[in-house]
């Protein structure tokens, strides 16, 4: 790994003049009007600077004017199938911040669809992703880590936030005028719909049967609506044990501006730990839920990038 | 990507895994100029598996109307469509798989339904195949016009095309049975294999926002036991055991003999390339070859000829297996037809069916001797 405490001072001028030009393009503190600030610049890093306390799920906080954004050039997803084959939107700026215990990411990309309901059977979500795994810009890191190199991804679901914000969203959602006679084996004095806590009065969970196995995307209560995942390859990708990520995400003018935020030390045996002044790798990846993406039917960034935190 | 022997459609094909065929495969068989539409295995699957939140529009088990019935809405003309030319050489499929006519970056061609494409399942119910008209059908027999019943389940391929299409192998086929089945712990929700599936008989689930789809009543199967809408059936329609490959038929299984030995049971659009193994006696009255042939493959005329046989009587045997439809809820694999008996046998030894091919009749003059009196009414 690489050794951030002799990261160039060209950077830290780019840093604060992006800092002090951010401060001016930003319209008013706590609202963001355009997702692609003036000094956005390309590169192959993504500078993690350093803040007194992570804006865990703020997109709006003044912490982010405090780093750089780096431009991220999305790519098609054509290395397992089914394939993505066009990026649904060319480039992306990412965003990061830690405090020496968190550290947290922001995405900003253009969509101009919010799709954040996964009831019907065609309905599928927006979504983000950050990658993160060892090395310094290893591009491996593309194919989801291998045995050898785990990797950790935050993983933030539109549907989750809902969920989050108005309750586990369901038919009682989607289809408000529907009528219900009967759930056996819940035998109920009069007809109403049913929740998951029904089903669990009745001892008979069963009848829900994702969430019965304790599959985490058929949970009835949201605690956080960025999931954690360990990855060693393509297909490998599996939900947390300790889920401590958190985030949110807010609709701009343009698109999504998304906050995914985790601490930096590891809680999973194979789950890599973030230390300031080193450098690790990272790259991000989208999903957009009007053009039915999900799994591999995603825009991922064309390059993983050198993640460095600052000491 | 390897190829694979698809007997049914007597070739080799491309397919993602290579062929692993499990140590025996369960299989079902429909008559389908028994069905009469009663739909009680919709409800004994319904009432059994898919009465959950979530799951309302699910019907694993689906009765739909020929010609012009569907459920999802249209399912089987938009992947005809999509497949293009589907042609057989005798008995060899000559046009394209929906493995073979994958378009690029696709493992294979799919319709992809909406939620409203399940609203409408009883669509095209008991519709007859032609516009009625002033014309007096009634003066001609057999009738011009048809409709059948198409009962429909998973059919548990030996290719499928859900486990193939998703990319996380959260589906698995079962080594001791073939069963397939849709890891709910491993599941993700992507709807690969929703959309991936021709049949159309994976499902999504609402509430736990993951896929799902028919399990074959495996945990009766492994007792031994028949599933729920094979059992239910009340117009003995099915008969459920376990089929081989054309090369290890033995002639005493129901569904190796219904299949392979007289033919008679043929697989639901061969052409998709999938081998299914719920197989369906074709429909008599359907005068069209071309759509028996789109239906059945090339062999359903001549399997309506040899059930049209054995209905005649011509064919004892054939009637005896066919008379196992329904008789027990117990899974036979062996069958016997002597005597004018039919007797079916479990894997496990145990006789659990013995009964006559002709129900036996008794004849009672109209004048009782012994009484002094005549009969009436003794119909």
């Amino acid at each position: 790994m690489v050794d951030a405490s002799t990261h160039t001072g060209l950077s830290r001028r780019r840093l604060l003049a992006g800092g002090l030009a951010g401060a001016g393009a930003v319209a008013l503190a706590g609202c963001i009007t355009d997702p692609d600030p003036p000094d956005a610049v390309p590169g192959d890093e993504v500078w993690v600077a350093r803040v007194g306390r992570v804006p865990f799920d703020d997109p709006s906080s003044d912490a982010w004017k405090r780093t750089t954004p780096t431009a991220v050039v999305m790519d098609a997803q054509t290395i397992a199938l089914p394939h993505r084959p066009t990026p649904v939107v060319p480039e992306i700026a990412v965003r990061a911040v830690h405090d020496g215990a968190s550290i947290a990411f922001r995405l900003d990309w253009d969509d101009p669809d919010h799709d954040d309901l996964t009831v019907q059977v065609d309905g599928f979500r927006d979504a983000c992703a950050v990658l993160l795994g060892p090395g310094a810009g290893d591009q491996a890191i593309r194919v989801m880590g291998s045995a050898e190199t785990p990797v950790v991804l935050l993983h933030w679901k539109a549907d989750w936030q809902r969920d989050m914000e108005q309750g586990v969203q369901g038919e009682a959602e989607v289809y408000p005028n529907r009528s219900v006679d009967v759930y056996p084996p819940l035998l109920l004095e009069v007809p109403r719909d049913v929740t998951a806590d029904d089903y669990r009065a009745a001892d008979a969970t069963e009848w829900l049967p994702g969430l019965h196995v304790g599959n985490v995307l058929s949970a009835d209560t949201r605690a956080t609506c960025v999931e954690k995942l360990l990855a060693a390859g393509f297909g490998t990708s599996t939900t947390a044990a300790t889920q401590d990520a958190r985030g949110r995400g807010e609709r701009g003018e343009h698109g999504w501006h998304v906050v995914l935020s985790k601490p930096l030390a590891g809680t999973e045996g194979n789950e890599p730990a973030l230390e300031p002044g080193r450098s690790y790798t990272c790259a991000f990846a989208l999903w957009s839920g009007s053009a039915r993406d999900a799994g591999g039917r995603k825009t991922p960034s064309l390059n993983a990038f050198r993640l460095s935190l600052e000491a | 990507m390897p190829d694979v022997f698809n007997w049914q459609i007597n070739r080799a094909m491309a397919y993602p895994y290579e062929e692993a065929r499990p140590q025996r495969q369960a299989a079902a068989v429909f008559d389908t100029n028994k069905c009469i539409g009663c739909q009680t295995c919709t409800m004994a699957c319904k009432t059994c598996w898919t009465s959950g939140q979530g799951q309302e529009y699910m019907l694993w088990n689906n009765v739909e109307t020929k010609p012009w019935g569907s459920y999802p809405l249209a399912w089987d003309v938009r992947e005809l469509e999509l497949l293009g030319p589907q042609h057989w050489d005798g008995d060899t499929y000559g046009g394209k798989t929906i493995f073979e006519a994958a378009p690029a970056g696709e493992k294979n061609i799919a319709w992809k339904p909406t939620d409203m494409d399940y609203a409408y399942p009883n669509r095209g119910e008991d519709e007859v195949n032609v516009t009625l008209t002033v014309q007096r059908y009634h003066l001609k027999l057999p009738h011009d016009m048809w409709f059948f019943y198409l009962p429909r389940v998973c059919n548990h391929c030996t290719y499928p095309a859900c486990l193939q299409g998703c990319p996380r192998t959260s589906i698995y086929k079962r080594q001791e049975d073939g069963i397939v089945l849709v890891d709910q712990e491993r599941c993700r929700g992507y709807r690969v294999c929703f959309e991936a599936c021709p049949y159309k008989k994976i499902f999504y689930n609402h509430t736990t926002r993951i896929s799902e789809k028919c399990v074959f009543c495996f945990p009766a199967v492994e007792q031994g036991y028949q599933p729920r809408c094979m059992r239910n059936c009340i117009g003995k329609i099915r008969s459920f055991g376990f089929v081989s490959t054309p090369d290890a038929v033995r002639e005493d299984n129901p569904i190796d003999f219904l299949v392979h030995v007289r033919k008679v049971a043929k697989p639901l659009y061969p052409q998709f390339g999938l081998e299914p193994n719920v197989y369906y006696i074709p429909p008599i009255h359907v005068a069209s070859d071309a759509f028996l042939t789109m239906l059945f493959g090339p062999g359903a005329r001549q399997a309506i000829e040899t059930y049209r046989k054995a209905m005649e009587g011509d064919d004892p045997e054939l009637l005896g297996a066919l008379l196992l439809a329904v008789s027990t809820d117990r899974i036979m694999t062996r069958f016997e037809v002597k005597n004018g008996e039919v007797r079916g046998w479990a894997e496990n030894g145990e006789e659990v069916v013995r009964m006559p091919v002709k129900v036996p009749t008794v004849e009672r003059p109209p004048f009782d001797p012994e009484l002094n009196v005549y009969r009436y009414n003794i119909t």
